[in-house]
């Protein structure tokens, strides 16, 4: 449950300072919320079987002209007989929300289609009387599951592994196969034109010692029952019900660490007859992350661990692959380790 | 004919689709429909109502005890039982917008 005395809005400006309106934003938490209680578990602050209490959510004021104009939030999750762990974030956390909010102004002509424009975030203090939404006789209180850990050295797993990409210390570690990328590569080989994808299953290491968590992504499970098409892959629900009765029948006790898709990256530039040269340095061609992926991240992989790979398809190189995952609630690109060949579990 | 309607409505638990995340739902209307139940659920579960662009989600809810998904109309007095167990699956989509 998350609770905030505040509502927040943005305020828009033109470039040139005048301001051009301000707007209500329904803010999701949620991922902020995640973050800030993987952090605190992977680093041995928040029970690994017991989670957190409620999360609350406090404006941070600006240092320089105060409330009600913020330069961030904090989330605050209670822990038992404990003082709170707590996280701060930026105005940057409100960014899609305040492009959504210049689109309207566009489309009512006080922002013009393309203008830059600045936002500040402010924090309004809720009024009680009129926020208050109508009570449902729904009951609904989460069951906290622990997080499913085997006890493991992170050091002995690095030794045997290579860093791949940029690998940050704030990011959770994940450890890959080279089969892991062979089967993906042969399946965006075979399906080459449209996209596909699949979900990717494993398991969750603790290092007790350090302490840290990390994730070991022990296999792909190609997606059934998708609708794919050059710019699309629709998960249904028949996806996931395949996805957990393949888990269900490998009996090795695995989890969802998240899902990839391939983006026929080939396919969008012949459409739009773009060269080859244009193609090489198209935003397009790798570490591409599109609105739409964050919404499968955001819908079905919201936990701190979860990531995601892209198979990047391009007409100038061989495949290549990009890989993301939550950082400060949000979805960014983000390295791996590769695990050698005589990497037993 | 519908089940017998409890004073208290239902008692279930209710799933996100990784099973990561599990919540104790008391008190469901049994004269409610499947779909009057999900969207009830989407926000009290912190689960997107929308996509990135807007769009609506579409979730349906798996009945594991019979395997199946449920339809929205379906009135919940007459398809689950106390205690049963839902999962909450969308049609979601990954691409290029």
């Amino acid at each position: 449950m998350t609770t905030s005395d505040y509502r927040f809005a943005v305020v828009l400006f033109h470039e040139n300072g005048d301001r051009v309106g301000s707007a209500a934003l329904n803010v999701d938490w949620e991922p902020a919320i995640q973050c800030t209680s993987f952090y605190f578990l992977r680093r041995g602050e928040l029970p690994l079987n017991d989670g957190c209490g409620p999360a609350s959510i406090l404006p941070l004021w600006d240092r320089d002209v105060g409330q009600p104009y913020c330069r961030g939030f904090r989330v605050s999750l209670a822990c038992n007989g404990q003082s709170p762990c707590t996280s701060d974030y930026p105005t940057s956390y409100f960014r899609s929300l305040a492009a959504k909010a210049a689109a309207l102004f566009v489309e009512n002509g006080k922002l013009e289609n393309d203008e830059v424009f600045r936002y500040l975030v402010i924090a309004l203090s809720e009024d009680d009387s009129t926020s208050a939404s109508p009570a449902s006789g729904l009951q609904v209180q989460e069951q906290i599951k622990p997080l499913q850990l085997r006890q493991s050295s992170l050091a002995d797993w690095k030794r045997r592994s290579k860093p791949v990409g940029l690998v940050d210390d704030d990011d959770i570690p994940v450890f890959v196969s080279q089969q892991l990328f062979d089967q993906v590569a042969s399946q965006t080989l075979t399906e080459r034109g449209r996209e596909t994808g699949g979900i990717l299953i494993g398991n969750l290491h603790h290092d007790g010692g350090l302490p840290e968590i990390f994730v070991e992504v022990t296999a792909q499970i190609p997606a059934e029952h998708t609708r794919g098409d050059a710019v699309k892959l629709t998960f249904t629900p028949d996806s996931w019900v395949a996805a957990d009765v393949a888990i269900k029948l490998r009996k090795r006790n695995e989890i969802y660490v998240g899902y990839w898709h391939s983006h026929p990256v080939f396919e969008w530039c012949k459409s739009r007859e773009c060269s080859l040269e244009k193609q090489a340095n198209c935003r397009l061609k790798a570490d591409f992350f599109s609105s739409d992926d964050q919404s499968v991240m955001r819908a079905i992989f919201p936990r701190g661990h979860s990531i995601a790979l892209v198979a990047n398809d391009t007409a100038f190189q061989d495949l290549t692959f990009s890989w993301f995952g939550w950082r400060e609630g949000s979805i960014q690109p983000r390295g791996y380790y590769l695990m050698g060949d005589d990497h037993a579990t | 004919m519908g089940k017998p309607e409890t004073a208290n409505g239902l008692s279930l638990s209710v799933s996100d689709v990784t099973g990561q995340k599990i919540f104790v739902v008391a008190n469901a209307p049994a004269d409610g429909t499947v779909g009057e139940l999900v969207a009830d659920l989407l926000t009290k579960m912190s689960l997107p109502e929308s996509d990135s662009g807007g769009r609506p989600l579409n979730y349906h809810a798996r009945l594991e005890r019979e395997g199946r998904h449920l339809h929205a109309s379906e009135r919940i007095g007459d398809v689950l039982e106390m205690n049963d167990h839902l999962t909450l699956q969308p049609n979601i989509d990954a691409g290029l917008c």
